[in-house]
């Protein structure tokens, strides 16, 4: 764990850089860049061995940058995230699980995204190639650009980023077809690089829909090999996601944005089955942001190491200790400033989330939690400068829709 | 024999002086001192401190070569001694002394001296029988029980007076039960005793090869007084690592189970990979591990052979060595739901196995085996399929359903079985939820009892010798650590809990037996600062395991294996689960 001194400064001198060199651009300039940081003081109660645990913590710190060429035809996305260092124990997190963590959301790679895409513009139809490291063709936006501070339980089950992937997308008035290749293997450290070798083993494919100005519907599949093993033994996932979202804005007035989500995973050739709903919605009026999530998400529950929040990796073999069900509500505000160009928001974000056994197994959430019903409470500072962009929207699909993250940001 | 005669210069100069005549300036005299040469007595040899046999014996002449009596010859002896101090030359010229040689071994001289002119004479003096010994390197080392030391003991025979003594006669003998010795620089089985001539030097060297821990002594042993040194190194029972053989990551190795010198290797997806290690097939040893031949089993529909556990199964009714049991660890949520089949595989020739048999069972899946092999019944343990026995006498091919003797589930609905053990008579089987369980397989049915007894930890692998047993644990459930329990087992009824020892910074332990001797208890522990292998006296007190190893392996030992392989006893070890590897480790001596 990086000192708690050391974590701010390094937060704040990655912003200072970054606004200091790039001032906000509007899309479509040539050059987009942006930063973006939370600090953020959270609370579990009761956490993994009954106590309350809390902690600080600087998450989402990335710096982006997006550039435009030929008239759009060429673009490249990259992010840097620097959440290895700044959280290298990840983030308080109820039900959060993935990659090694277990009620604390691990940290992202340091090269969290890096894609080119060549677009080949027309009406009604248009194409797209996009390479790089990045986000496969599936499922709904990455929490990171949604309203909410803490991710919710199902991020791996409704996303699959970070690897080397090749997206391939096609427009066809508001339709967009994207099919992906890419690595099954998901990061097992922040350093960590996909798995080259494993290319093209996994594949995702995604339809979206955009019947009317600010309604989006998508549905993907998506064949997962080995994603919990990187030499590439582990089961198989396959994967559904379905999600509405929606973006209204009010000329001159507030914004409402809305997600509604669906997502089913299934491993081991089914012989285990991870389903996943979730709403949340969103107002931003004038510097207030209120937003609300409510989420049913089934995990896994692996063995864990002695850190109550680490589970064993690599796996030795497929066994669960069994599987828990989520059901977490989750509101929050925010209050947004901008000073300089640069967004001040105070966070506060609370969350319940209940606990309960899918089936059998041995994992007793009040045995392990002290109780089934956790609360969680977190205080945050997000800083922001210039424009996320919406991650994993690639060439066709990035153009066709809303290019920046309205909602969370 | 040697003299040394110097001239005079007097007679020099008198004999140079009358040739020349004028070229001296003082008138030539005729004064010429009388010469002295070695007659007898030169050249002899004794042992140090004796006298010689003959006296030593000079002539003087004088310039004409005319013997002269009455001269005094003086004699000199450093350091033996030599009588009289002077002697006059009788009328033959001819001069005598005694001599008695020194305490130093080899060339002595002693000097006759008239005037100026003097005669040397040597004598040779050999060391006394041996009285003494001393050591001269390898004592005070510390080596590994049953093997070599590294450096030699090496002891000098020394006379009276301290010379060393060339082909003193040395016994040599280590004491009773602490091991054995060799001449150094030879090689051949150890022996406890024996006689050594030492070398030109004197000195004598064997190397010594300790049999117990802690000191072990070899004495040393010369002359009629019996001078004895004692030499005293420390043996030690350090377990050591022999070999290691990666096993490609495909989640690595499972458990390993040795038998003739071969170690069949469950190798999950890479499959089972059979071991020479000791056997001589294919010219295997433990520090070199020759692979015979490996095998991937079927998937039965499951993502790959996930091949977890193997069991060669020697029939003593048909004196065949044919098959081999393999299980197939599927997912499985414990205490729910598993799968897995077992698989059969024939190794009537060892270098090419074929699969030949299987046995599924709906809704479960297979973890560990015991045998009856007298009986020719396999029991398996089934996760939450509870505990099979299957009849696997005559020829094994195809489905194995039918030959299903009995099945039980000792925890009810809940019940998820790691592992069984067939011990005087009744089958024991560990409950991850529930414990340990007393079967008994009568009349194709299980008659149960036990069970319920670990409330606050799961349960893992068991190990039964003699009226004790003892299971491990695992996870978190209730209580934080990790413990091996132990049990006391009634010639009937339930085994009771006696203790548990607790080992902190342990995340499972995973695998747990005893030594055929009942001697050494094992268990291996994964994850945790305290992962690796930790080694148990249980032959002082079975009850109370008293601690003599632990082999620390940072990213943890799944599953270990003790087998006994050419007079030495090694541990087989899943390194797991980053940079999976068979660790094979010598733990002879232990404890």
């Amino acid at each position: 764990m990086i000192p708690r001194r050391r974590t701010a400064v390094i937060t704040s001198t990655t912003l200072a850089a970054l606004a200091a060199a790039a001032p906000s651009a509007a899309q479509p300039a040539p050059l987009a860049v942006g930063a973006h940081a939370v600090l953020g003081w959270s609370t579990l109660d009761p956490a993994p061995g009954g106590a309350r645990a809390s902690a600080v913590a600087a998450e989402q710190v990335f710096a982006m940058a997006m550039l435009r060429a030929a008239g759009g035809r060429f673009r490249v996305v990259g992010m840097v995230n620097l959440e290895g260092a700044t959280m290298p124990g990840g983030v308080l997190a109820p039900g959060a699980f993935g990659e090694g963590f277990m009620d604390r959301r691990h940290p992202h790679t340091y090269l969290h995204e890096l894609v080119a895409t060549g677009v080949w513009p027309g009406r009604p139809m248009g194409m797209s190639l996009t390479v790089g490291k990045g986000f496969a063709a599936f499922g709904s936006d990455d929490p990171t650009n949604r309203p909410a501070l803490r991710f919710p339980v199902n991020h791996h089950w409704a996303q699959i980023l970070e690897r080397l992937t090749a997206v391939l997308g096609v427009r066809a008035g508001p339709l967009v077809v994207e099919g992906s290749l890419f690595n099954g293997d998901e990061p097992d450290a922040p350093d960590a690089w996909p798995n080259a070798t494993r290319f093209g083993d996994s594949w995702a494919l995604r339809m979206t829909l955009q019947p009317a100005r600010g309604l989006e519907m998508q549905g993907s599949r998506a064949r997962v090999a080995s994603p919990e093993h990187r030499e590439g033994s582990g089961p198989t996932s396959w994967k559904w996601s379905a999600s509405a979202r929606y973006l209204h804005r009010w000329s001159g007035g507030p914004e409402l944005y809305g997600l509604a989500e669906w997502a089913r995973t299934t491993e081991a050739e089914g012989f285990f089955v991870f389903p996943s709903a979730l709403i949340e919605a969103q107002l931003r009026a004038g510097p207030h942001r209120p937003y609300v999530r409510l989420e049913w998400t089934d995990r896994p529950e692996e063995e864990r190491t002695l850190d109550p929040y680490r589970s064993v990796r690599p796996h030795l073999d497929d066994a669960l200790l069994g599987i828990t069900r989520w059901r977490i509500q989750t509101v929050g505000y925010g209050f947004s400033v901008r000073v300089a160009g640069t967004t001040l928001e105070p966070i506060l974000e609370v969350a319940r989330a209940a606990v309960g056994i899918v089936g059998g197994g041995v994992f007793t959430p009040a045995d392990f939690y002290g109780g089934a019903t956790l609360w969680s409470a977190t205080a945050a500072l997000r800083v922001r400068v210039g424009t996320p962009h919406r991650m994993g929207r690639y060439g066709v699909l990035d153009e066709s829709g809303d290019a920046t993250a309205h909602s969370g940001h | 024999m040697r003299f040394l005669r110097p001239k005079t210069a007097r007679v020099l100069v008198a004999l140079v002086c009358g040739g020349l005549g004028a070229a001296c300036d003082e008138t030539p005299t005729a004064v010429v001192e009388p010469s002295l040469e070695g007659v007898s007595g030169a050249g002899q040899s004794a042992v140090v401190g004796a006298m010689l046999a003959e006296p030593l014996v000079v002539r003087v002449r004088d310039a004409a070569g005319a013997p002269v009596a009455g001269q005094t010859v003086a004699w000199r002896a450093a350091p033996g001694g030599i009588a009289p101090a002077s002697s006059p030359t009788d009328a033959d010229g001819l001069a005598r002394a005694t001599v008695t040689l020194g305490p130093a071994a080899g060339t002595q001289t002693f000097v006759a001296r008239l005037g100026s002119d003097s005669v040397t004479f040597a004598a040779i003096a050999r060391p006394d029988a041996p009285t003494a010994l001393a050591i001269r390197g390898g004592t005070g080392q510390a080596g590994r029980i049953g093997q070599p030391l590294g450096a030699p003991y090496v002891v000098e025979a020394r006379d009276r007076f301290g010379n060393p003594v060339p082909g003193a006669e040395i016994a040599w003998q280590a004491a009773s039960g602490e091991g054995t010795i060799i001449p150094a620089g030879t090689t051949g089985p150890g022996v406890t005793a024996f006689f050594l001539l030492a070398d030109g030097t004197g000195r004598s060297a064997v190397v010594h090869t300790p049999e117990r821990v802690g000191p072990n002594s070899v004495r040393a042993v010369v002359g009629t007084n019996q001078a004895t040194v004692i030499f005293t190194s420390t043996g030690t029972n350090t377990p050591t690592l022999v070999a290691t053989v990666p096993i490609p990551p495909s989640y690595g190795i499972h458990d390993t189970f040795v038998r003739d010198g071969i170690a069949f290797v469950s190798a999950w997806n890479t499959g089972l990979i059979l071991y020479d290690v000791g056997n001589g097939i294919a010219g295997g040893s433990p520090a070199q591990p020759a692979e015979i031949s490996r095998i991937v089993t079927g998937s039965a529909g499951l993502s790959g052979a996930r091949v977890h556990n193997a069991w060669w199964f020697h029939n003593p009714v048909t004196a065949e060595r044919r098959y081999v049991f393999v299980g197939q660890e599927g997912p499985g949520i414990i205490g729910s739901s598993s799968s897995g089949d077992i698989h059969v595989v024939d190794v009537t020739n060892l270098a090419q196995p074929v699969e030949v048999a299987f046995y599924h069972l709906n809704g479960a899946g297979t973890h560990n085996f015991w045998m009856d092999e007298p009986a020719q019944i396999l029991y398996a343990a089934y996760y939450n399929g509870g505990v099979v026995a299957l009849d696997v006498s005559g020829t094994l091919s195809g489905d194995l359903a039918p030959r299903e003797i009995a099945r039980t589930t000792p925890g009810g609905a809940t019940t998820y079985v790691w592992g069984v053990q067939l011990s005087g008579g009744a089958l024991y089987a560990t409950d991850m939820l529930h414990g340990l369980y007393r079967l008994a397989l009568t009349g194709g049915a299980f008659a149960v009892s036990g069970g319920d007894n670990v409330p606050e930890r799961y349960s893992s692998d068991l190990w039964v010798h003699g009226t004790y047993a003892y299971t491990g644990t695992w996870g978190t459930r209730a209580a934080a650590g990790h413990a091996l329990k132990i049990w006391q087992l009634p010639a009937v009824g339930v085994p009771t809990l006696v203790d548990s020892l607790i080992v902190a910074g342990i995340g499972t332990v995973s695998d747990v037996e005893v030594s055929a001797d009942g001697r050494l208890l094992l268990f291996s522990a994964e994850n945790g600062p305290a992962a690796g292998i930790h080694l148990y006296d249980v032959a002082t007190n079975p009850a109370r395991p008293q601690l003599v190893a632990a082999i620390p392996v940072s990213t943890g030992v799944h599953t270990a294996t003790l087998a006994d392989i050419g007079g030495r006893r090694y541990v087989f070890a899943a390194r797991n689960p980053s940079d999976p590897a068979l660790r094979i480790y010598d733990v002879t001596g232990l404890p």
